[in-house]
């Protein structure tokens, strides 16, 4: 019978059900989300338990200093299998007792490298294509929906960019935010929001939209890489891509 | 700036290549706008399927030289029109801020004189820096024939510069862009290269720093008549003795009607070829003179590290489990990323045909050319390796690319991204 260890998807959740299943037989994790159980399975609910978690997070820090990042990663993403995923390859490293990256052919890596590999890449993806909104009260306002959980770890970067303006970026889908104020950032659980426009928005929308028709060699149209690269489903917020929502709009929902 | 202009001035600048943005690295902390990263960022992609990572734009399209090939040649009846400094930094500042791009790719037309414009260039790159306090990355064409003085002038203010070579010859350069010189050229490329050493020898750092993220150049292929050989030949010497950090085709596209111009545009085949070779002299430690002897084009039919593979049958097959990590790069389908996760798997035990199957190598060509623990799972017969090779090869873009060396159909550009 297999028992199956629920959590709550947070990352304290996640490694106190690694305390509870390590070492048993036919155990598995899942978040709550994502369970889909077979007849017969057994459904452990998780407790999160904040001294369990860290106990399992030293073990794995001990080992390599690098994997408790790595395991942050997987659990960002929107993958089914991704608790799993992120246990495997803790039960790897404790049975080596040593870094495990290098293991290039065992399951446990490739099934690894392959969930870091889609989290980091939206992550990379999503430098380039947030857009922010320039409002009315200075604050730039990026909505957007990626596939994983990464709005936290964008923010070390548009910080190091932007470090005197004050911007949100907001997770439509998740219906989470981060904001930055100009020193220091916070982030939470958040509502839709209704924001309006600064004077000149309009204006440097309609502009980065001409740049961007007028950028393109027509005799050498290839729609096929392009969606390659910038996916259909990440358009909705690229004014160059949503056909021209903003002339006469000075408020806009995210 | 309005909407016109902007347009105007895209539209003139959006045939030069290159867009990357990466090369520097720089902290955006303290007051001011922008950072570097170095690995470069993506912000859009254009429907020719190229990235948008920069402001692509020229200072004015009002041109005094007259160059064949040109749309904005002094002899052609085009809209003209400049634009001011505080226009391009306004704009570059705004479009940055909502993090539509990168940073500035700035160029002009040759207006009034060639010092008189690198001025203006100078100018623009030096408001930018220092009273918008832009940090942002700013990649700028050279003037050829402009004065020595601002060229070192503006190395200091700007990532990259450019002097595009424009034609593999002096010949072609010539008889297509009559007042510009091979000298011109390479006179002001010489000199940022002897910045950039003095740079580094003298341990210069930070603001002062001339062209962090170095020189690039650009030339057409298939509007002049030079092989193939001869254009690497002369991409390795820039690479290597020049230490450009790109070297940019394009394919020609007849914009322009001209006795001295081809009619029909390059394939794009070609440029992809061209690019292949050219990763292949940077990253996998080819010789131009490997690829190809003197006279001879790059294959169509094979991708130009199978064809050299085919042609030295000798070397193969080699077994993964024991070949050095530079024999691995010379195996045709195996390329950088498979040959890490190579040699990092077998250090921890042998690898088989269907662990690298797993670990997501493409065994479709590297098939034929490795041994896997001894066993070989390729094709005996050469000439059948040969065949498999030819068909094998990513059948769909052959026919699609082959569409575009017929005539006027629209095509897939990897210029940009590659």
């Amino acid at each position: 019978m297999r028992r199956v260890f629920i959590t709550d998807a947070s990352s304290v959740s996640f490694y106190t059900a690694v305390f509870l299943a390590y070492g048993k037989k036919e155990a598995y994790i899942s978040s709550e989300k994502d369970t889909q159980l077979t007849i017969g399975d057994e459904q452990l609910f998780v407790e999160a338990d904040r001294e369990k978690a860290e106990r399992v997070a030293k073990k794995i820090t001990s080992i390599d200093r690098f994997a408790e990042s790595e395991i942050d990663r997987v659990l960002r993403s929107n993958k089914k299998e991704k608790c799993e995923t992120a246990f495997r390859y803790i039960k790897l490293l404790v049975r080596e007792e040593r870094p495990v990256r290098g293991m290039q052919s065992r399951p446990e890596i490739i099934a690894l490298e392959e969930c870091l590999h889609s989290v980091s890449r939206e992550i990379d993806k999503f430098k380039g294509f947030i857009r922010f909104i320039e409002t009315n009260d200075g604050v730039f306002y990026a909505p957007y929906s990626p596939d994983a959980d990464i709005t936290d770890l964008l923010m070390p970067h548009f910080i190091g960019r932007f470090s005197s303006q004050k911007f949100i970026i907001h997770d439509v889908g998740r219906g989470y935010a981060a904001a930055y104020d100009g020193k220091s950032w916070t982030s939470g659980d958040i509502g839709p929001v209704e924001i309006e426009l600064s004077d000149d928005e309009g204006l440097f929308e309609r502009l980065w939209t001409k740049y961007y028709d007028s950028v393109n060699i027509e005799e050498r149209e290839n729609i096929k890489q392009m969606k390659g690269f910038m996916p259909v489903r990440y358009w909705k917020f690229l004014p160059e891509k949503n056909g021209g929502d903003f002339p006469g709009h000075d408020t806009r929902r995210g | 700036m309005d909407e016109r202009t902007l347009k105007i001035l895209t539209e003139a600048a959006k045939y030069d290549v290159s867009c990357s943005s990466s090369g520097t690295s720089r902290s955006g902390a303290g007051t001011g706008i922008g950072n570097c990263a170095p690995y470069g960022i993506c912000h859009s992609f254009t429907p020719d399927g190229r990235c948008v990572s920069l402001l692509k734009i020229l200072l004015s399209n009002d041109c005094v030289y007259d160059c064949e090939y040109c749309p904005n040649k002094h002899s052609a009846d085009v809209e003209r029109t400049t634009a001011t400094p505080k226009e391009i930094c306004d704009l570059t500042v705004a479009f940055y801020k909502r993090n539509y791009i990168e940073g500035l790719f700035l160029s002009s037309a040759v207006f009034t004189s060639p010092t008189k414009t690198s001025e203006l260039l100078l100018e623009t790159v030096r408001m930018l820096r220092e009273d918008y306090g832009f940090k942002g990355y700013i990649h700028l064409k050279g003037i050829p024939h402009a004065d020595d003085e601002i060229t070192e002038k503006c190395a200091r203010y700007v990532d990259r510069m450019s002097f595009n070579i424009e034609l593999p010859s002096e010949k072609s350069l010539k008889l297509l862009c009559p007042q510009k010189t091979t000298e011109s050229i390479t006179r002001p490329m010489k000199l940022l290269r002897g910045a950039q050493i003095y740079d580094k020898e003298n341990k210069v750092r930070g603001k002062l720093r001339s062209i962090p993220a170095g020189q690039t150049t650009q030339m057409i292929v298939g509007a002049s008549d030079e092989p193939d050989s001869q254009i690497l030949a002369l991409t390795e010497a820039l690479y290597r003795k020049m230490d450009l950090k790109r070297v940019y085709y394009s394919s020609y596209i007849p914009v322009v009607q001209s006795p001295y111009l081809p009619e029909k545009g390059a394939s794009l085949l070609r440029e992809h070829r061209l690019y292949q070779a050219d990763w292949l002299i940077r990253f996998y430690g080819f010789d131009a003179s490997e690829l190809l002897n003197p006279g001879e084009n790059l294959s169509e039919e094979y991708d130009p590290k199978c064809a050299w593979a085919l042609e030295h049958m000798e070397l193969f097959p080699v077994e993964v489990n024991r070949a050095s990590v530079e024999m691995l790069l010379r195996v045709p389908g195996i390329g950088q990323k498979s040959a890490y996760k190579i040699c990092a798997a077998r250090r921890y035990g042998k690898l088989s045909f269907d662990d690298l199957k797993k670990m997501r190598v493409t065994m479709k060509r590297a098939r034929h050319f490795i041994t896997c623990d001894g066993k070989f799972y390729g094709e005996k017969n050469f000439s059948d390796v040969k065949k498999l090779l030819s068909a094998g090869e990513e059948n769909t873009d052959i026919e699609q690319l082959s569409l575009f060396s017929d005539g006027d159909a629209a095509l897939s550009a990897l210029t940009g991204e590659l």
